[in-house]
């Protein structure tokens, strides 16, 4: 027993050591003890009105959590003001302007000989997009992409900001217009007898054309050079001998019954291409079918034009002549009609075995020609030589297809091009030391000229070499002098390019920089740059010119300022004058027409002027430079195309280099294995492989210009040579859509199995109206959720989309990207399938790989009502509006990019990075790019996602004026960025609950189809069914 | 010493499970009520050797488990069909069969947390490091591989050498008296304790602060918010005056706003005609701007006798014969390119409203010097209107 | 060797007293890390460095650092997300699954399995945020109260995930803390070190081991079980509806749920498989952890592997009997198309090695089934990469096919997240009981009473 007490007493100890380790633990719960405690420590305080007992709930945790909360809530309390940065009100606001409110400009903007008549938008005195004059007689409203990008080009950083000279090591310092007019003038008066080079493009003003002429009056001794690098010199000369007029007429492709185009994109880069187009397609109205044109296309290599043809032969262009011959014989034959031309040595059937073309189409071409004497044309492209422009001349005359060509309107030259002579003379004379200054007169004759001219070497021998230009470029680095040119949205001027109209030019905005144009420059020198300059120099000049020279003979009833007024308010002025005459044809030029040809051997390699970048002058746009090819895809490079066969010949696949030797000229340059392509042909487009051009477009693509000759015997643009090779290494092209579609021949109608694509024919559709809803019948698909009752009752936004008219030019991506503030991602991007275009021109291929069939189809995001992306969004931050609309709520996305892996259609583009800060180190970051954002629109951050909104913002524009007129929204009001821009009028935009309306014809047409229906996501994007116009028995 | 302090109970040892069965049995019979056992793992079949019944917890699993699942199903209705409709997919807004995943997974959330929270919290009181068996050799053998038998000085018929008998008895191999710690006491306001205190408010504060006013506004989390773009009334450091929005270009023309032609002369050529019909909608538009714009000068009859009444140069009277004889263009000139001291409005007042203006002052100047039949006229109309 | 099935195995060799037991389990807690450990550490948790480095390039530039592109949208990132779910599933099945159907085996076992759980659901958890284009705006995803009263999209599968994930989160980690407070008091007793027996007693709430709380604590721990396994197989259900929900062919496929499910645990069990094999050497649990454990392991591997074999076929099978053309274009696309490469590792990998485990002597060889497992991982992770990739990269408009490449961005993360796995392992065998105290003590022989009186007159 006592042991045990002890044994309790031990324990005990034990404890007593062992309690005060639990002293942290004491307050776990509180008891009694606590509170006695402090109240005992209180008595002691110095509070003495300090009541205790308040405490005695009160355990240090829940005492740590109220001083906790009270804190947080007090830190929270006092918050910041964010500054918002200040407003700054419209000082000088002129009259009739609505902060907020575009202004629109009518103006006329041109490069390298091609002019376009424009409608600015401003905000706030500054512009922002780029649209077409609706009352030009030629675009009616509609421009080529170029003349849409140029607004970028207007805020370009890499512009040149001040006038430079070159000093002796050999860079150039920036100096002022000041120092450098004196230190020029004087130059010019100390030339004594030297000459004076001009060096222009070629001159579409009148009123510039007026100031060279006072310049060269004023110092003797100038002469004046101008040079289209694509022109229609063959077309005209050849032309001027069957006619003896001086041009080439232009043709009324809207009465062609029958167009056969050889060689010549003539929807694309040959002629001019919004005109073209425009009325190619009044041929095309799925609303009388039965008047579909016919288009057969011979051509090396897949054009635009191609693309849209319902029969297209492959030809090398070099064999186009014996073509051309034997097709006159056979309709010779075949019409039973004498020519005096040496037909003997041709037949069409041997032609056809020979170069190996399918003789069905042939026959086909033939019988529709004649069947159609009179209303069809044959069309020769410009770059083919020009006995076949003779020929083709002849054939028309044979067909009676004469009263196609428009006799209205001529095209009309300021000045004939400088001839080979006139450059080898120059040359000659520079090499001679009898040039004492030349005036690259916005011109960059390095890149552009033939490079065996030597005019690089020449310029050297020349004291004074002045550049007025935008940019640098290769000839102003050739220079001493470098004079930076206005924008031609910060000039006035004038143009005339064919009768019956002149068109104006005025400002939108003052100089950014310190630049001028490039006529005020020269008056200046004119007047001897007495440091009297004013900025207004050239406006009174041109407004003096035309009051002095051309409003006379329009015998207005206005006086001259009203007149005046009212003509930059039309932006053209239309003036009566007479209808030409074709003439009669001179036969005597038919005998002298070789009457053989040699079997064409080797490889015919033809330059073709780029669709976007046009001669190069364009090479710094990132918007145009990323604009996917029309056929291709294919963005940020050119390439040299070629057949598989040839590519097998070579031993080259895509990508592998090629080394092209002609003469003395060498080009090594990647291929591109595209199909339709004629074997033994190696098709360049120029304008690319700038040197000296900017950040952007230095050293994209490779310098076809290498290859241009000044002995060219036919055609400048089509060569022939033997000496191409594989050249080692290779080169990444990227394309905006995936190689293999265009490599392999998809013999599996994929597209059709997907109701991606439903095409027919004419005679199809006349047979049976329905025959596309027949083909979707299966489709449809049962409703698990019934409809919203109250949903979509007002307006309702739909698109249609007539495949019969998208001829794939691209014109609507590159409007979408200026609208919608659409970031250029660079080619590494692309290159990895990360483009941001909102709008895309899908291409599928069809047939087999050598005589593919091509159908273009424009995929924006489709709205669907059941929309996939829209189920999958975490944060709702996609979701579906009351007028239809598949919104896209910046804000709230938080970039799980889940609504682009359930995108059928993958329309959506995420931002994985901040482009405009990973393109070029920033570039696209420069602040004068905050000038052409459109402001309505929100500029968006990385890891947004985004996509098209039907351009909300002109919705929203339509919504406010409705409110203000106190009536309905009306669905016709609203005009898509795209919509604007289609030069075919395909996109048709609206209310689809209005019946009444024009648009739901189009909405609820019998050849309209869905993409995708069978997915049932009920898009509202409606697509017409292509009709191909090819020959019923083949049905 | 031990005697100062208060027992809690008596312990017992046992070394193998069949023992602690058996002790429990006894225990039970033996009429104990305050007594537990403590093994290091559930000991098989001693619920039942103490006389426990099952245990009840599994309600409150259910219970919690029904309330998340009706919570969270009413939530997502509550905010996709009542509170804010949104259309996502076409589906409707009360889209069930898509709430089905959310709804199990609250459910089980809410029933497990509530659960093993009840568990602890409610059933065993824990936590609880302050019992008087912690830190017991006891304690110690138990969590290892001993059992333990543990009887209460609560207990109705605890008798301390009963008990120790009655534990023995059993077999236990070693029995030991368990006492209450002593309670010790602590200070709330510790100069320690208040140094913390204030490290904790000064810590919460400006965490709160920082993260709420500074942190939520610099790079990323301000994308978006200021955009790259230039709007309207907007500052713009591109040119020299800071100003985004630019004057055109001297002698341009936009859409749809031709020039006014004799602006700047001050004996006009020629003048615009008046294109407005002086309606009671014209009229009233032109009062109101008359009055916002000319009264102050000319005066809101425009009798010139001014609003500013001579702060400012009077305006003329528009009743004088030279105005009145002035054509509608003529006055329209004066508004629309100034005269005098008069600077121009254009900016200020519409072309329509100018017209307005002018429509409204010919009014003023007709109800200046009447005839007869104006009165005539008048009252013809205040008749017509009784009779309506 | 020849076992006979037919008697129950012994859970626990060598005759090992509870106090053996309690030794060798808290040695490693006790015992100084040796060197090899803190090289192991410094291994694993440079892999992890290595794994912060690429999420902050991501953070910094944006998702552009990964190979992600337009057509396939989702990449690495949700990959090793359903990869380390997958992985999770395993930890809970042990530990409640194998409970409710009474499988007493699972108590040498359930206590690592169930921290594997929660360790590879930290890491899934990682990548829904990191793999968003704004990571910092994640917290959309949750539903709290907000000034504009902007709620998540409750129809969307991601919305769902966030539930199913957390939830599973919180579940797995109740479930072993309540199966570790009974062990921490334990250790509380055992443990001489003041701080230790701070930390212990603590978090082991002041439990007493009394009976009076076991009866509710069996209680609680079966209804958790209960719970745990519908969650469970809830979670990989939801994870699947990310892809079944969508209209992508590839995706858009019933069979996902089950499918997804048996994965899970066929990866999991992989999984626990590898980092056993090394514990019980290390930790010299072979007595514990017996080879009769791994072998029942390794018969679950081959079951659920060929489950995920079946799964395979029957993606074929259906997809040429729904005659729809994108649906059979996918499946032919991903075993012959630019993907085939994945393919086949993955099918080759899931299907094929397993088999070895029909024969009982590669079942009992750790060379071998360690060969298996480490495959096991490689294809499982293939099959979420080749469901994601070869799914999207060829849709239904030829046009925006693509074709998606990693960059060493992804492959940093991908080994960052293991890095994180064995660190967060390493440093758990070394903090706390590798195996469960309290239960093992309870099914050693003679731990029971020999007559169950007390269960009769109960």
């Amino acid at each position: 027993m006592s042991e045990a007490k002890d044994e309790i007493n031990h324990e005990n100890n034990s404890q007593e050591k062992d309690i005060n380790y639990w002293r942290s633990f004491a307050d776990l719960h509180n008891d009694p003890a606590l509170t006695e405690a402090s109240k005992n420590e209180f008595m002691e305080g110095a509070t003495e009105e300090f009541e205790p007992s308040k405490l005695s709930h009160l355990s240090r945790r829940k005492f740590l959590a109220l001083v906790g909360a009270s804190a947080a809530l007090a830190g929270a309390g006092c918050a910041d003001y964010r500054d918002k940065g200040e407003i700054v009100p419209y000082t000088h606001m002129p009259e009739n302007t609505v902060v907020g409110k575009p202004k629109y400009f009518a103006s006329t903007t041109s490069d390298s000989g091609h002019t376009c008549g424009v409608l600015i938008k401003t905000r706030e005195g500054r512009p922002v997009k780029v649209d077409g004059n609706p009352d030009h007689p030629v675009g009616k409203g509609k421009i080529c992409a170029k003349c849409q990008a140029s607004v970028l080009n207007l805020y370009d950083p890499d512009r040149l900001q001040n006038p430079m000279r070159k000093t002796r090591t050999g860079e150039f310092m920036k100096s002022t217009w000041q120092q450098l007019d004196t230190e020029i003038v004087n130059a010019m008066n100390l030339l004594k007898g030297k000459k004076v080079a001009i060096v222009s493009e070629k001159i579409t003003s009148p009123t510039a054309k007026k100031v060279l002429d006072d310049f060269a009056a004023k110092y003797p001794g100038t002469k004046i050079y101008s040079y289209q690098l694509f022109n229609t010199e063959i077309k005209n000369s050849a032309w001027k001998k069957s006619y003896g007029t001086d041009f080439f007429p232009f043709i009324k492709w809207n009465e062609a019954k029958v167009i056969v185009s050889l060689e010549g994109d003539f929807l694309g880069t040959d002629g001019d291409k919004v005109e073209n187009s425009r009325l190619y397609v009044e041929g095309r109205e799925v609303e009388n079918a039965k008047n579909f044109n016919r288009l057969y296309v011979v051509e090396g290599n897949m054009s635009l034009t191609g693309m849209n043809a319902d029969y297209r032969l492959k030809l090398r262009p070099d064999a186009q002549y014996g073509f051309v011959m034997s097709l006159l014989s056979e309709v010779a034959k075949r019409s039973a009609s004498n020519l005096s031309a040496n037909l003997s040595g041709f037949s069409l059937s041997s032609f056809a075995k020979a170069s190996n073309m399918e003789v069905k189409k042939l026959n086909h071409l033939v019988d529709d020609l004649i069947s159609n004497k009179g209303k069809g044309i044959v069309y020769a492209g410009r770059s083919l030589p020009e006995e076949t422009q003779i020929a083709v001349n002849l054939l028309n005359e044979l067909l009676g297809n004469t009263n196609l060509y428009r006799t209205d309107s001529l095209p009309f030259e300021n000045l004939k091009l400088s001839s080979n002579e006139d450059w080898n003379s120059l040359i000659s004379d520079m090499n001679a030391g009898n040039v004492g200054m030349v005036i690259h007169f916005d011109s960059n004759p390095v890149f552009h000229l033939p490079s065996d001219l030597g005019y690089a070497d020449a310029l050297k021998k020349v004291t004074n070499v002045i550049s007025i230009t935008e940019s640098a470029n290769e000839s102003s680095n050739a220079g001493n002098y470098v004079l930076p040119l206005s924008h031609s949205f910060e000039s006035w001027g004038d143009s005339k390019t064919r009768t019956g109209f002149f068109a104006l030019q005025q400002p939108v905005i003052n100089p950014i920089y310190n630049t001028r144009q490039k006529e005020a420059v020269l008056l200046n020198w004119i007047d001897g740059a007495k440091g009297t300059y004013k900025d207004t120099i050239y406006h009174e000049y041109l407004m003096q010119n035309w009051q002095k020279n051309i409003y006379p003979g329009l015998n207005s009833k206005l006086n001259f300022r009203e007149f005046w007024l009212g003509a930059l308010h039309d932006g053209v002025v239309l003036v009566n004058e007479k209808e030409f005459s074709i003439g009669s044809f001179n036969n005597s030029v038919v005998s002298n027409l070789p009457g053989s040809t040699a079997k064409a051997s080797g490889y015919a390699v033809i330059l073709r002027e780029s669709y976007f970048l046009g001669d190069g002058k364009y090479a710094n746009n990132g918007w145009l430079q990323e604009l996917p090819h029309p056929v291709t895809k294919m963005t940020w490079d050119n390439y040299a195309a070629i057949s598989q066969n040839t590519a097998k010949s070579l031993g080259v696949k895509s990508e592998d280099k090629i080394e092209i030797k002609i003469g003395h000229r060498n080009l090594k340059i990647p291929v591109f294995v595209q199909p339709g392509c004629s074997d033994d042909t190696i098709t360049i487009e120029s304008g690319y492989g700038r040197n000296v051009v900017g950040v952007v477009g230095e050293g994209v693509g490779f310098n076809s210009n290498a290859l241009l000759t000044k002995s060219n015997s036919g055609s400048p643009w089509i060569f022939n040579t033997s000496d191409v090779k594989k050249d080692n290494g290779s080169y990444k092209l990227v394309s905006a859509q995936e190689h293999h579609l265009f490599e392999k021949s998809p013999n599996e109608n994929i597209f059709g199995e997907r109701h991606i694509l439903k095409e027919g024919t004419v005679g199809e559709y006349l047979k049976n109206p329905h025959f596309i809803e027949e083909m979707g019948e299966e489709e449809h698909v049962d409703e698990i959720y019934p409809i919203h009752p109250d949903w979509f009752q007002g307006v309702k936004w739909g698109m249609a989309i007539d495949l019969n008219k998208c001829t794939g030019c691209g014109e609507c991506v590159v409007a979408c990207m200026a609208e919608n503030n659409i970031p250029v991602v660079g080619k590494d991007q692309v290159a990895v399938g990360r483009e941001m275009q909102w709008m895309r021109i899908d291409t599928y291929y069809s047939g087999t790989g050598d005589e593919p069939i091509v159908s273009t189809q424009p995929m924006l995001c489709q709205h669907c009502d059941n929309a996939p992306c829209e189920n999958v969004c975490p944060v709702a931050a996609t979701t579906h509006s009351k007028d239809g609309l598949n919104q896209m709520v910046y804000n709230r996305c938080v970039g799980t990019r889940y609504c682009s892996n359930n995108c059928p259609y993958k329309v959506r583009r995420f931002n994985f990075f901040n482009f405009r800060d990973h393109f070029r180190d920033g570039f696209q970051q420069d602040k004068l790019f905050d000038l052409v954002y459109n402001p309505e629109v929100t500029v968006r951050s990385r890891g947004v996602m985004e996509k098209c909104t039907f351009c909300i913002q002109r919705i929203a524009t339509e919504r406010e004026d409705a409110i203000r007129e106190n009536r309905n929204v009306i669905g016709s009001n609203v005009h898509t960025a795209c919509q604007d821009a289609c030069n075919t009028n395909a996109i048709k935009f609206g209310d689809i609950n209005n019946k009444e309306a024009e648009f739901s014809k189009y909405r609820n047409h019998e050849l309209g189809y869905y993409v995708l229906e069978q997915l049932n996501v009920k898009p509202n994007v409606t697509y017409l069914a292509k009709l191909r116009n090819t020959h019923s028995e083949e049905v | 010493m031990a005697s100062g302090k208060k027992l809690h109970s008596i312990t017992a040892l046992f070394k193998s499970p069949d023992e602690i069965i058996n002790a429990a049995k006894k225990t039970t019979s033996a009429g104990y009520k305050k007594f537990d056992v403590n093994t290091p793992y559930p000991v098989h079949g001693m619920d039942g050797a103490m006389g426990l019944g099952q245990s009840k917890i599994g309600f409150v699993t259910l219970f919690f488990g029904l309330t998340g699942a009706a919570f969270i199903f009413l939530f997502m209705w509550w905010s996709f069909a009542a509170s804010y409709n949104i259309v996502v997919g076409g589906k409707p807004f009360l889209a069930a069969p898509a709430f089905i995943p959310i709804t199990f997974e609250t459910t089980v959330l809410f029933a497990a947390i509530s659960t093993v929270v009840g568990m602890i919290a409610v059933y065993f009181k824990l936590p609880d490091n302050s019992h008087p068996l912690h830190d017991t050799e006891y304690m110690k053998a138990v969590s290892g591989d001993k059992f333990g038998l543990v009887i209460e000085a609560e207990d109705s018929q605890f008798d301390k050498v009963k008990v120790s008998e009655f534990l023995n008895g059993l077999g236990a191999y070693k029995i030991e008296e368990v006492y209450y710690p002593e309670k010790e006491e602590f200070r709330m306001f510790s100069p320690k304790f208040l140094l913390f205190l204030g490290i904790v408010v000064i810590a919460t504060c400006g965490t709160t602060y920082v993260t709420l006013n500074k942190a939520m506004y610099v790079t990323p989390f301000d994308w978006m918010d200021y955009q790259d773009k230039l709007v309207a009334q907007e500052k713009s450091n591109i040119w020299a005056n800071d100003e985004g929005m630019r004057p055109p270009v001297e002698g341009t023309v936009a859409r749809s706003d031709m020039p006014y032609p004799y602006m700047g002369q001050t004996t006009p050529t020629n003048v615009l005609v008046n294109p407005t019909f002086p309606n009671k909608e014209i009229l009233a538009l032109g009062k109101k701007k008359f009055l916002t714009f000319c009264s102050p000068c000319h005066g809101n009859l425009g009798d010139g006798n001014s609003r500013l009444n001579g702060q400012f140069p009077n305006g003329p009277t528009l009743h004088s014969d030279k105005i009145i004889n002035y054509s509608d263009g003529m006055i329209y000139h004066i508004m629309t390119n100034g005269q005098n001291a008069m600077p121009s409005y254009a900016r200020q007042v519409t072309r329509k409203e100018r017209w307005a203006i002018v429509d409204y002052i010919r009014v003023l100047q007709r109800a200046q010097n009447a005839k007869e039949s104006d009165l005539q006229a008048v009252n013809k109309e205040s008749v017509s209107n009784v009779q309506n | 060797m020849s076992l006979d099935y037919s008697k129950e195995i012994p859970l626990v060799q060598g005759d090992l007293t509870m106090e053996d037991l309690d030794n060798a389990i808290v040695k490693p807690l006790d015992s100084k890390p040796s060197n090899k450990y803190f090289i192991a550490l410094a291994f694993t948790s440079g892999l992890l460095l290595l794994g912060v480095l690429g999420v902050s390039l991501t953070f910094y530039f944006g998702i552009g650092e990964w190979g992600n592109n337009q057509p396939v949208a989702w990449g690495w990132g949700i990959t090793n997300f359903v990869f380390w779910v997958g992985i999770a599933h395993a930890g809970t099945l042990i530990s409640a699954i194998l409970y409710l159907l009474r499988q007493k085996w699972r108590t040498a076992i359930a206590r690592f399995s169930e921290a594997m759980t929660i360790f590879a659901v930290i890491c899934a958890g990682i990548f829904p945020i990191i793999h968003t284009g704004r990571p910092w705006l994640a917290g959309y995803l949750i539903p709290y109260p907000n000034s504009h009263s902007l709620w998540p999209n409750f129809v969307s599968p991601l919305v769902w995930d966030v539930f199913a994930v957390s939830t599973y989160f919180t579940v797995s980690l109740l479930f072993w803390y309540v199966g570790l407070i009974p062990d921490f008091a334990t250790l509380r007793d055992r443990t001489v070190s003041k701080v230790k027996k701070t930390i212990y007693s603590l978090f082991s709430l002041g439990w007493r081991h009394s009976n009076r709380h076991w009866r509710h604590y069996e209680k609680v721990y079966m209804i958790l079980a209960g719970l745990a396994t519908p969650l469970v197989l809830s979670v990989h259900t939801v994870v699947s509806f990310d892809f079944a929900v969508a209209v992508l062919p590839g995706w858009h496929s019933t069979i996902f749920p089950p499918y997804f499910v048996a994965g899970a645990i066929f990866s999991g069990f992989a999984m626990v498989v590898t980092a056993l094999v090394f514990m019980r050497k290390v930790f010299d649990l072979e007595n514990v952890i017996t080879m009769d454990h791994l072998e029942r392991m390794n018969k679950i591997i081959l079951l659920t592997g060929s489950m995920v074999g079946y799964a395979y076929l029957m993606e074929f099978f259906i997809s040429w009997y729904s005659g729809v053309p994108t649906e059979q274009y996918v499946a032919i696309n991903r075993a012959f198309g630019p993907y085939a490469w994945g393919y086949w590792i993955m099918v080759s990998c899931n299907s094929l090695f397993p088999q070895l485990f029909w024969i009982k002597k590669f079942r009992r060889s750790i060379p071998v089934m360690f060969f298996v497992v480490i495959l096991v991982n490689v294809g499982m992770w293939f099959e979420r990469f080749i469901i994601i990739a070869s799914s999207l990269h060829r849709d239904f408009l030829p046009s925006s096919w693509g074709y998606f490449s990693p960059t060493w961005v992804d492959f940093s993360i991908l080994i960052g997240s293991f890095g994180l796995f064995f660190t967060l392992v390493l440093l758990f065998t070394k903090t706390l009981p590798v195996v469960a105290m309290s239960e093992i003590k309870g099914v050693v022989e003679g731990a029971q009473p020999s007559h169950h009186g007390g269960d009769h007159n109960g």
